[in-house]
């Protein structure tokens, strides 16, 4: 994150994306030293390599891929990747070919960022133009959120280790960006594909849904509906054309037609793949039903292992619902709240999904960092930015090191590690809070500007 | 509206309502410095004070307590021993060059007592440097492949299967011993290990497997031991992949004859193993010694400051001083115990204790002045040794496979008389078979005591808990001072906008100095990433330097410097010399580039806490003051006040004491005088510091050394 400097011209941007691919490339060419994909930070049950090999072994076998509850995801995946994982090239690592897809996926998605970012920052001057702000708020400073936010995405240390760690993360990843970027720019189809793929890899990608429906429904971020109205009743010209559009639901029968029929294809997809091993029954139960039931206790960035490996068993479903209660109880009052700005909403889902969800890696802390970057103009005020950077560099060091404690040197405990994840819980938290207020006391300096009053000085 | 006119009001005047923890957090930036200047005290105080506060050691586990039962070694074991030791003493065994024949010897000796035995061949393996072992498992070192005939060691290995135990589990017993240049001590050590193992082949309370490896030392007890528990602990399944010693004919015939000499089953020319370690001891025999009793010195220091289980250091303790009457002792710093400062800093606070006392008499905590002169002495060295993360004996291979070991080193009084040896072989058999006793009898590893401990003496220790707060004291200051930094570099400029403007030009230039306000720190954290990137590099190149045959140290370190020096030109002219771009803005920048260095060190220094508590300690001691104190050069000299002279002059001098060869200079001139000192050994140092901590030292280091001189 470091590396991103303020003002980025279009060359030195495609300088540091060859730099991000070309340090990639050299990491892959020294797997074994870095033993990444080992690493519980990295891959998870759901997200981990040799339990996808595995898979696709099992599967080459004539069995079913879930057998011996060895691998979680999904059966497209062992199709399209499974080959990748036991093709070599004579000489070369091991999984090149792999780690190439996984490469391309980061690029592709740090693409779709950019696009998706110019489109956002559009809007956002239209919206001022049409508030009549242009004066007021010196356009030309603006930085190009787009390219700030694909070099985030692309030079973040979690998303190239995530990379050469070998983990499916980036194409779950590529798959949640897809949704938004198609969703931008109204490619209902393309939205829709990128939804269904997302919650058919991840369950929690489905929460997007309501951000997808924003989006589609009233147009990317803008300031809230009620300060056109404000600045025309003050103009007292009411200009139909200057109004944001309302809430269309056009756009979103289509892509709730077009999701529907994703989803019927992409069934019937793994319904064939898997019509020897238990068919989608199977599917379902091992996937869907291994996030929501948290069987596996290993050690990960998250909190819930822990707290599930001491809860007494007949508590268990109890606190499995309280823990996945909490997530669907923020989507309402987020949604409500930010209701103008869905692009905003769908970084402040994600964020929440990775800081709840069960089995959390530094892949998904990947992607909502890298959507912070869309809003690095309107977030320019948020507090506590120096701490946050220096909490997150912290506990990205102190993780591998009491994880090292604990295993390698058993001088340390489970507490050790857990520690560190119950910090990185509440950087998470610091984040998400201190991101939505200072988005929401950009929405009153706007809102100040129009009626003239004097600025906020605590903004 | 009529709320956030009221806020802006507000702000002018104190808030009348602040929750009391910001009110706090406030009170502490705002006072930063009379808070840094306590806590730093306190911090070095309270470092002083460990040894009062050290705690007896206790025995947690009475599991542990059958060691204390009368021994079973007798006389007979000992007259056995003796006998083992005058063939080892015997010239004619000393007549083959490679020294196999006291090998021979030795396996014969233990065939008879019906030990399985074999012989490990091994290449001696230099320690290198490798950046990332850190975070890898132990076993996943490469093995060289370049291996000579000309150059192996022999390890013999005894095994005794234990009569009630299932084979899962075994206690290992060292013995270094070189066979081409043998002492009288390590002989003895033989000797005294050889009346233990006829005892072991006896006893019918054994449960666990007992190991005897005698670690050819000639090549360094360290690789020789370090070699057998690579192979013990990484089995190789098929033949062709260890490329080694057996391709070597003259090796090969060597053991093909021995095979035959030895008429016994029991023998066998493969790696043979027990079960897991529970424990290891090391046992050596000092040949010299001035002292007027028999003393006992226990070295427990592995790699990395890691120590073993405080059990093991309890049960051998407490054995040796309760049961056989040895003086038991842990390393000192000798220097410390004639210090008269130390002296005069104990006899305060045995004072201080005594008025505590007279007004309270349940306030207990003094202790004598001479045992603080001690305790401190005992600490230091506690402290240097882990701080260095070199091992202080061949124990500290077992520890990198989570193995308890220890070194016990027998000093006798010394003279040559046959009864002063079989007392010698009693007791320090007796000693052996007690802890082995107690180890025997443990169901789990040991988990029960401490394994993050400074010793002050050998019954007295300092737990985690209560040297962790010296620690928390002396880096306190660094997350306060930057936040006050930030904070005023922050109000500061929002101050210089507000006056200069009229009040209508607020709104407009606020969203650019918004834009850059929040976001400023930015710029400083790309700089403090380069120059650790350049430590980073730095402190990485001796690995690859070392990968050139044929250099001198004096040479290699050359080249270091010079490489160094090429790095950071590099890094300066690509990445858009960061270097300049600050220098240019370090006027107004420089608390934002003090601020988020601070918070860069207070990171390292509280992750070094959690790898290596001592380095980190006196990383902290060396770096919180040169961190506070560091302040731009030109600023002093411009502003010319006594005082900021004052602060350049410790800057410099900060800067260059912890700048690592000068600091390396420093001590060794301290040490052994500034005649001798020499860029080689330096580099020397170096190399043997192939562990990781020394490399986050030196980047640590090397930022505030660079600002300090912006």
């Amino acid at each position: 994150m470091e590396k991103v400097k303020k003002k980025i011209g279009s060359f030195s941007f495609w300088n540091w994306v060859t730099a991000s691919i070309i340090f990639r490339l050299i990491l892959i060419y020294f797997p074994k030293n870095l033993n990444l994909s080992s690493r519980p930070e990295v891959s998870t049950p759901l997200t981990s390599f040799r339990r996808l090999a595995e898979g696709y072994w099992l599967k080459q076998s004539f069995m079913s891929p879930y057998a011996g509850s060895m691998y979680h995801g999904s059966p497209l995946l062992l199709s399209l990747l499974g080959p990748l994982t036991i093709n070599r090239i004579e000489g070369q690592p091991n999984h090149l070919l792999y780690s190439l897809v996984s490469v391309i996926a980061d690029v592709v998605s740090a693409m779709l960022i950019r696009a998706t970012g110019q489109n956002l920052r559009l809007a956002y001057l239209r919206s001022l133009e049409s508030l009549d702000l242009v004066k007021q708020i010196e356009v030309s400073e603006f930085l190009f959120s787009g390219d700030i936010a694909a070099l985030i995405y692309l030079c973040n240390p979690f998303t190239i280790v995530a990379c050469v760690g070998l983990s499916t993360s980036p194409i779950e990843n590529m798959a949640v960006i897809l949704c938004l970027y198609g969703a931008c720019s109204r490619l209902i189809p393309l939205a829709a594909f990128g939804w269904v793929i997302a919650t058919h890899l991840s369950l929690y990608s489905a929460i997007l849904i309501i951000p997808v429906i924003f989006l589609l429904g009233c147009g990317p971020d803008s300031p809230p509906r009620k300060l056109f109205l404000q600045r025309h009743q003050q103009k007292e010209v009411l200009n139909q054309s200057k109004l944001p559009p309302r809430f269309s639901w056009g756009p979103v029968i289509h892509f709730a037609f077009w999701a529907f029929l994703w989803s019927v294809y992409v069934l019937v997809l793994c319904g064939i793949s898997l019509k020897q091993f238990g068919g989608l029954w199977e599917m379902f139960k091992s996937t869907y039903g291994f996030i929501l039931t948290v069987e596996d206790l290993s050690p990960n960035i998250g909190v819930l292992w822990y707290f599930f490996a001491e809860v007494f068993e007949f508590f268990r479903n109890f606190f499995l619902i309280v823990f996945h209660v909490n997530i669907l109880f923020m989507i309402l009052p987020l949604a409500i709240r930010l209701r103008h700005r869905p692009c905003y909403l769908a970084f402040v889902y994600v964020a929440i999904c990775s800081m709840l969800k069960s089995y959390p890696s530094v892949g998904d802390s990947a992607l909502y960092l890298g959507l912070l970057g869309w809003f690095v103009n309107e977030l320019a005020d948020m507090q506590f930015s120096l701490f946050l950077f220096c909490g997150y560099v912290g506990v990205s060091l102190l993780s591998p090191v009491m994880h090292n404690l604990w295993i390698w040197r058993g001088t340390g405990n489970a507490n050790f590690y857990f520690a560190t994840a119950m910090v990185y819980a509440c950087l998470q938290i610091v984040l998400v809070v201190e991101g939505v207020s200072a988005m929401l006391n950009h929405d009153r300096k706007l809102r100040n500007l129009i009626t003239g009053k004097p600025q906020d000085a605590k903004s | 509206m009529a709320e956030t006119k009221e806020k802006s009001l507000s702000d002018e005047k104190p808030k009348p309502r602040v929750r009391p923890i910001v009110r706090l957090g406030i009170f502490l930036i705002s006072h930063s410095f009379h808070f840094s200047v306590v806590c730093c005290t306190a911090g070095v105080l309270a470092l002083f004070l460990l040894p009062v506060l050290a705690k007896n050691t206790y025995i947690s586990e009475n599991a542990l307590m059958p060691g204390s039962a009368s021994p079973m070694l007798s006389n007979q074991h000992v007259s056995d021993g003796n006998r083992l030791v005058k063939d080892l003493t015997n010239p004619n065994s000393k007549s083959s060059e490679t020294g196999i024949e006291s090998h021979k010897i030795i396996a014969q000796y233990m065939l008879d007592l019906g030990a399985e035995v074999s012989f490990h061949k091994f290449h001696p393996q230099m320690n290198q440097f490798h950046p990332l072992h850190f975070f890898s498992s132990p076993d996943s070192g490469k093995i060289q492949e370049n291996y000579s005939c000309s150059s192996y060691g022999i390890n013999t290995v005894g095994i005794i299967r234990a009569p009630h135990g299932d084979g899962k589990e075994a206690i290992v017993l060292v013995t270094p011993y070189n066979a081409l240049k043998s002492g009288f001590g390590e002989a003895l050590s033989l000797g005294i290990a050889y009346s233990v193992f006829s005892l072991l082949t006896q006893v019918t309370w054994l449960a666990k497997d007992i190991i005897w490896l005698v670690a050819d030392s000639q090549y360094g007890e360290y690789a020789a031991v370090a070699a057998w528990l690579r192979e013990y602990q990484t089995p190789k399944f098929s033949s062709l992949s260890t490329p080694n010693a057996e391709m070597c004919p003259d090796v090969n015939n060597l053991f093909e004859l021995k095979g035959h000499s030895i008429s016994g089953s029991k023998f066998s020319n493969s790696f043979r193993r027990a079960g897991t370690m529970a424990s290891a001891l090391v046992l050596k025999v000092r040949d010299q010694n001035e002292q007027f009793e028999d003393t006992i010195s226990i070295y427990a220091e592995a790699s990395n400051g890691q120590m073993p289980n405080l059990d093991l250091i309890n049960v051998v303790n407490y054995l040796a001083v309760h049961r056989q009457g040895l003086r038991v002792n842990v390393e000192k710093l000798w220097s410390l115990l004639n210090s008269s400062w130390l002296k005069s800093l104990g006899e305060i606070f045995e004072s201080l204790a005594k008025v505590a006392k007279s007004l309270y008499p349940k306030w207990k905590f003094g202790i004598p002045a001479t045992e603080y002169v001690e305790g401190t002495a005992t600490l230091a060295s506690s402290l240097y040794y882990q701080a260095l993360g070199v091992p202080t004996g061949p124990h500290g291979a077992f520890r990198d496979y989570q193995v308890d070991a220890i070194t016990l080193e027998i000093s006798p009084k010394f003279s040559l008389d046959k009864v002063w040896r079989n007392d010698i072989l009693l007791r320090g058999g007796r000693l052996i078979e007690g802890v082995i006793r107690s180890v025997n009898n443990l169901l789990e590893k040991f988990h029960q005591s401490f394994f993050l401990y400074l010793l002050t003496s050998p019954s007295k220790f300092v737990s985690v808990g209560v040297y962790m707060i010296a620690f928390a004291l002396l880096i306190a200051p660094l997350p306060m001072v930057a936040a006050s930094l930030y904070v005023d570099a922050n109000s500061s400029s929002n101050c210089s906008k507000g006056d200069s403007s009229t009040p209508s030009a607020i709104t407009d230039t606020d969203e650019h100095s918004i834009a850059i306000r929040s976001w400023r720190w930015l710029n400083s954290a790309k700089l403090v990433f380069i120059v650790h990137l350049w430590g980073a590099i730095v402190s990485l190149l001796p690995y690859f330097i070392s990968q050139i045959p044929d250099c001198s140290p004096t040479t290699s370190f050359m080249i270091w410097v010079l490489l160094s020096i090429l790095s950071l030109l590099t890094l300066n002219s690509v990445l858009a010399s960061p270097l300049a771009c600050a220098k240019a803005t370090q006027e107004k920048e420089w608390a934002l580039v003090k601020s988020v260095t601070i918070s860069s060190v207070f990171i390292g220094l509280g992750l070094m806490s959690v790898i290596n508590f001592a380095t980190a300690e006196i990383g902290a001691l060396l770096m919180v003051p040169m961190c506070l104190l560091a302040q731009p050069l030109k600023l002093d000299v411009r502003a010319g006040t006594l005082r900021s002279f004052c602060r350049m002059i410790c800057n410099l001098v900060l800067g260059h004491i912890a700048f690592p060869p000068a600091a390396f200079f420093l001590l060794k001139g301290m040490l052994d005088g500034f005649g001798n000192a020499n860029v080689g050994d330096f580099w020397m140092w170096v190399e043997s510091l192939w562990a990781w901590n020394s490399a986050t030292y030196l980047f640590i280091v090397e930022v505030t050394y660079i600002f300090s001189h912006g």
